[in-house]
């Protein structure tokens, strides 16, 4: 096989996939209607809520930590920098539009991608490899409406709200730094954080989290949907899921930055 | 398709006289890569009737019975249910066509984060508009008929492999099916499980009338519930006819299956079984 032939059929498999993502895209969208409590049917709601449960309530304790670390360690980095400058202030402006513009929505998008990303797409895949999807689709039930939207909705209500949880921690984070470093109280840090961010900022993270939760939901599940094989093809699909949906996301994320910055100054 | 085989099949095809067949499937060509599965199956399956498609592991038997479920689509060929194509059907007409079919998995195909109940309310709550109460009595219906009672609250896991296949059976009769699909009933069951399975078809079909359609490769079974059986080898069909008619049948390969003799797997038997 020549390099050109290669390099050609790895083009095409890509170009597939985002087809593949995209059509399972505008197909769950169009049946997100279903999982409304007043339209949809009472078993979809509850398992949206079951799913909004998984997702965001108890991925929180993780994310909390990893977000306040993270502020503390931008702060410190920061600080150090700073201080030579004489503008240990900036610290603060630093953590606070950093974390509510990027970092938030990233880390909530990693943590939730570790705990639920990986979940379901070893959930579809087992579907999958077990008949069960096969089941489904002889009952006239469309899988993709019984397995993939509830957790697409879910991921729509949730990662916005684990992004805001996140550039909370982060932000608190950074005000711990700047109570023994700078000698300001938390709530002038608080005080000050608010004055100097812009709604452009938080719209943006809430922009980019609602990005992000849609890449990690439909990733997890293709690659559970197009599992082969046995067991083994399930340990594949999720691995495949993690490292798709960081890759996709960290890409989304360069997307959704430049947009901000040239379309929306 | 080679014309032996196709002779073979399409003598036995005018099972009932003028009767229209309610599943057939014509020309069926079924190609994974650039492996031929199925080389052109005929096969006519009429109301009421138990038909066992009988073959050794590998003919293709399965892929066969999944065609006829519409879970996938040939490369070429045509299957009507009920006289409507299944192949070429849109997405609504053959979500309408599968609401008729029961399927019962070889793997049971249980959803485990559901109870038994849970599983077997299924289809009626996402097909049916009945209230909680008359879908609960339902399954407790669904369940006494096939043999399980006080179930309603386990979950799959908790029950034995016979049972797990009895429940996923009364899943499939949940919608009151025309046509019930079941594929390797009795595998990995043991002998006296295996013949309530048995009798459990047999009875679903007096009571019911219902059609019903076997793949097996388990030749006791296959001689007690069939009217009519299907042999398959290699992707084709070698006959089609009774259960008398298929047990005196002189092909030679069916002659060896019925026999159970062990025999030197042929190289074309080899190369498609294996795929070198």
């Amino acid at each position: 096989m020549s390099f050109l032939d290669s390099v050609g059929r790895a083009a095409v498999r890509k170009v597939e996939y985002v087809g593949g993502l995209s059509i399972q895209f505008w197909h769950g969208l169009r049946l997100s209607v279903r999982v409304s409590p007043f339209a949809g049917r009472r078993l979809r709601w509850k398992q949206t809520v079951e799913q909004m449960a998984e997702i965001g309530v108890r991925s929180l304790p993780v994310l909390c930590l990893v977000a306040g670390a993270t502020g503390m360690i931008i702060a410190l980095q920061s600080g150090a920098e700073l201080r030579k400058f004489g503008a240990m202030d900036a610290v603060i402006n630093l953590v606070g539009t950093g974390m509510t513009r990027e970092l938030g929505p990233l880390i909530a998008a990693i943590v939730v991608i570790g705990r639920s990303g990986s979940a379901i797409s070893a959930e579809v895949s087992t579907m999958v490899v077990t008949e069960e999807v096969d089941a489904l689709r002889a009952m006239a039930i469309d899988p993709i409406e019984f397995v993939l939207v509830p957790k697409f909705v879910a991921m729509m209500v949730m990662m916005p709200c684990a992004t805001v949880v996140g550039v909370l921690s982060g932000i608190l984070g950074g005000g711990v730094f700047s109570y023994y470093a700078l000698d300001i109280t938390l709530v002038m840090y608080l005080q000050r954080t608010v004055e100097i961010l812009l709604m452009r900022d938080i719209l943006s993270g809430l922009v980019k989290a609602v990005v992000f939760g849609s890449i990690i939901v439909h990733v997890g599940c293709l690659e559970g949907f197009q599992v082969t094989g046995g067991p083994e093809g399930v340990g594949h699909s999720t691995t495949n899921a993690v490292v798709k949906s960081i890759f996709l996301v960290i890409l989304a994320d360069l997307v959704c930055t430049a947009f901000f910055y040239f379309f929306w100054r | 398709m080679n014309e032996t085989t196709s002779t073979a099949s399409r003598r036995h095809l005018p099972h009932k006289s003028g009767a229209e067949p309610l599943v057939s499937a014509r020309g069926l060509v079924v190609q994974y890569g650039d492996r031929r599965i199925l080389h052109g199956i005929d096969l006519d399956i009429y109301k009421g009737e138990t038909m066992v498609i009988l073959g050794p592991s590998g003919c293709g038997k399965s892929t066969f019975l999944r065609h006829l479920e519409a879970l996938e689509k040939p490369l070429s060929g045509s299957i009507r249910i009920k006289g409507k194509e299944i192949v070429t059907a849109p997405t609504s007409d053959l979500l309408k066509i599968r609401r008729m079919m029961g399927i019962s998995f070889q793997s049971a195909a249980m959803f485990n984060a559901m109870t038994v109940g849970d599983n077997v309310a299924l289809p009626l709550r996402e097909h049916t508009d009945l209230a909680e109460s008359t879908i609960l009595l339902m399954t407790r219906m669904k369940l006494q008929q096939v043999g399980l009672e006080g179930v309603e609250e386990m979950y799959p896991t908790q029950l034995s492999g016979g049972m797990r296949k009895r429940a996923s059976l009364a899943r499939a009769l949940a919608l009151d099916p025309e046509i019930l699909f079941f594929d390797e009933p009795s595998a990995g069951l043991d002998p006296i499980i295996a013949a309530g399975i048995d009798q459990l078809i047999l009875r679903l079909k007096d009571a019911f009338q219902m059609t019903i359609v076997v793949v097996t490769h388990e030749l006791h079974s296959a001689f007690r519930i069939a009217d009519r059986m299907c042999m398959m080898d290699q992707g084709r069909i070698l006959a089609v006819g009774t259960a008398q008619e298929i047990r005196q049948h002189s092909h030679p390969r069916i002659r060896q299956f019925i026999g159970r003799i062990a025999g030197k797997v042929d190289k074309a038997s080899h190369q498609y079984i294996t795929g070198f």
